[in-house]
């Protein structure tokens, strides 16, 4: 049935909806999420194509998860996964062109690219703080 | 009406999961009927309330005691208090809600009404919903189900599995069929209930798993029902409560084959009606097209709008002419000129002053001089 239909019999009742006092907007728990928020334009199972970007398996790079359109009632074959491993450059621009390429969801290209960074930023070793607390002792 | 749309054919898989291909269903009709969580969630609330067991106060509670008011004058409360003596109960208030051992207000009863009467067409309605709601992957994953590796939804699984004895091979099956995960959801959801329930023999609460519909029980039944979220319904008795749990649509359910083409025969179509459910025809939906974003990008639709206004219009701050000297020249434009004459002549007026001071000063200064001055000369 239409993503339309779906999303609002599920909008405000669903497992992966998370609200909380003083939070004006509810996330959402779901996989293919790739702002975690509860909305319509970014939930990842009410619509036909979706994006998602996860942390690669190996800690390097990461895959991005996306939906075939035409295996609707199919979860096994629906989902389809590429690792991204090149530099993050590189990986950015691979993650933009499959998208626009194949005009895949392109209002989702800036989450999905948001997402790609912050998942390659949490990937570099961290900053040496040790070394401060040293020092002031 | 495009409500005849499609009826896509769903693949039967055998006991190894494995698809056989020579014979997919089609779909029957009652997956597209219309989706309607109110009814089902209405239905459901009053169908709930048909397995429940009276439960009422007795109705000596309260009574078993021949008090009767002091009346006035004793300086006690006027309320019915036990005869005789020698007990502590002697002289106690009795009868009323408020007294220690008095009988309760409106003690309950056992005819209380209980159950709920729900028209059929509205059960049948909610069954219908709830039936398309289970076909709907996304509506499934809502509800919390594990069916990533599901090989297709609707699960139509052969005739063999009616045939499994063991609970062993019933595992095996649903690990086959990658139903598995869903169970372990359910082992990892086991815990002890909040609340007094505990001591009320309702200890343990655990999520709902898959539900197991089936046209014969040949063993079915006894090989899966020790499988912990695992529900199991004869067709010919589809029941809300366990196809909707909590009045929520989007159960995960396993259809064997005969199962699932009995539901073309239980429902009927909109175009043939039920051929076991008498005069019953599949509800009709409220819009035959429910994708909104087609609809509205649709030519016969945009013909009728008129032309999109995407310039934004925004509130323009209204400034007062007389302070604000380029708003009052918007209105008046000659102000302009106004303006630069009296500019120009207060100029004029103002050189004129010093010529005109200094004669004064020099016609006062020989006067001041006459008269001796004791004041201290001003400086200026």
């Amino acid at each position: 049935m239409s993503s339309h239909l779906v999303w609002s019999i599920i909008r405000n009742n669903n497992a992966f909806l998370r609200k909380k006092r003083n939070i004006n907007k509810p996330f959402s728990t779901e996989p293919n999420n790739l702002t975690n928020l509860s909305s319509y334009r970014y939930n990842g199972l009410v619509h036909k194509k979706t994006v998602g970007v996860v942390d690669a398996p190996d800690k390097k790079g990461f895959t991005v998860v996306y939906k075939k359109a035409t295996k609707q009632n199919k979860p096994r074959q629906c989902i389809v996964k590429r690792t991204m491993k090149s530099g993050p450059r590189r990986s950015l621009a691979k993650l933009e062109r499959l998208l626009k390429a194949n005009k895949y969801r392109t209002d989702l290209t800036k989450a999905a690219l948001r997402r790609a960074s912050a998942v390659l930023r949490s990937q570099k070793p961290l900053p040496a703080k040790k070394q401060k607390a040293k020092k002031q002792e | 009406m495009s409500l005849a749309t499609a009826r896509p054919l769903v693949s039967v898989y055998n006991e190894k999961s494995e698809e056989i291909k020579e014979y997919p269903i089609a779909l029957p009709a009652v997956f597209k009927a219309p989706i309607r969580p109110d009814v089902v969630n209405f239905v459901h609330q009053q169908l709930s309330m048909n397995h429940r067991q009276a439960y009422c106060v007795s109705d000596k509670a309260g009574h078993q005691t021949s008090a009767e008011s002091w009346g006035t004058g004793r300086a006690v409360a006027r309320i019915p208090r036990v005869r005789g003596g020698g007990t502590h109960r002697s002289g106690q208030g009795a009868f009323g809600n408020m007294c220690r051992g008095g009988r309760m207000f409106a003690p309950t009863k056992p005819w209380r009404r209980w159950h709920r009467r729900v028209n059929v067409n509205q059960r049948r309605y909610a069954l219908a919903s709830a039936v398309a709601a289970s076909g709907i992957p996304a509506l499934v994953l809502s509800k919390g189900h594990v069916i990533d590796q599901v090989p297709e939804l609707p699960l139509v699984v052969s005739d063999k599995v009616q045939e499994l004895t063991k609970t062993k091979q019933a595992v095996q099956f649903l690990r086959r069929v990658k139903a598995w995960s869903d169970i372990q959801k359910v082992y990892k959801s086991q815990r002890f209930r909040a609340g007094k329930g505990k001591m009320r023999n309702r200890r343990r609460i655990q999520r709902r798993g898959p539900l197991v519909v089936y046209h014969k029980d040949q063993g079915l039944r006894r090989a899966f029902r020790n499988i912990p979220g695992i529900d199991l319904i004869s067709v010919e008795k589809l029941n809300l409560l366990k196809l909707a749990p909590g009045g929520h649509v989007g159960r995960f359910v396993i259809w064997t084959e005969t199962a699932f083409q009995r539901l073309d025969r239980l429902f009927g179509s909109w175009k043939v009606p039920s051929a076991e459910k008498k005069g019953y025809n599949l509800p009709q939906p409220k819009m035959s097209n429910t994708d909104l974003a087609r609809l509205l990008k649709a030519d016969e639709i945009k013909k009728v709008l008129r032309v999109p206004q995407k310039k934004v219009v925004r509130r323009v701050r209204r400034l007062n002419p007389l302070s604000n000297t380029r708003a009052m020249l918007r209105l008046n434009p000659y102000a302009a000129v106004l303006k630069r004459k009296a500019i120009l002549q207060t100029r004029k007026r103002l050189q004129k002053k010093p010529v005109a001071k200094v004669a004064a000063e020099k016609a006062k200064a020989p006067e001041k001089k006459k008269t001796p001055t004791k004041k201290t000369p001003t400086k200026k």
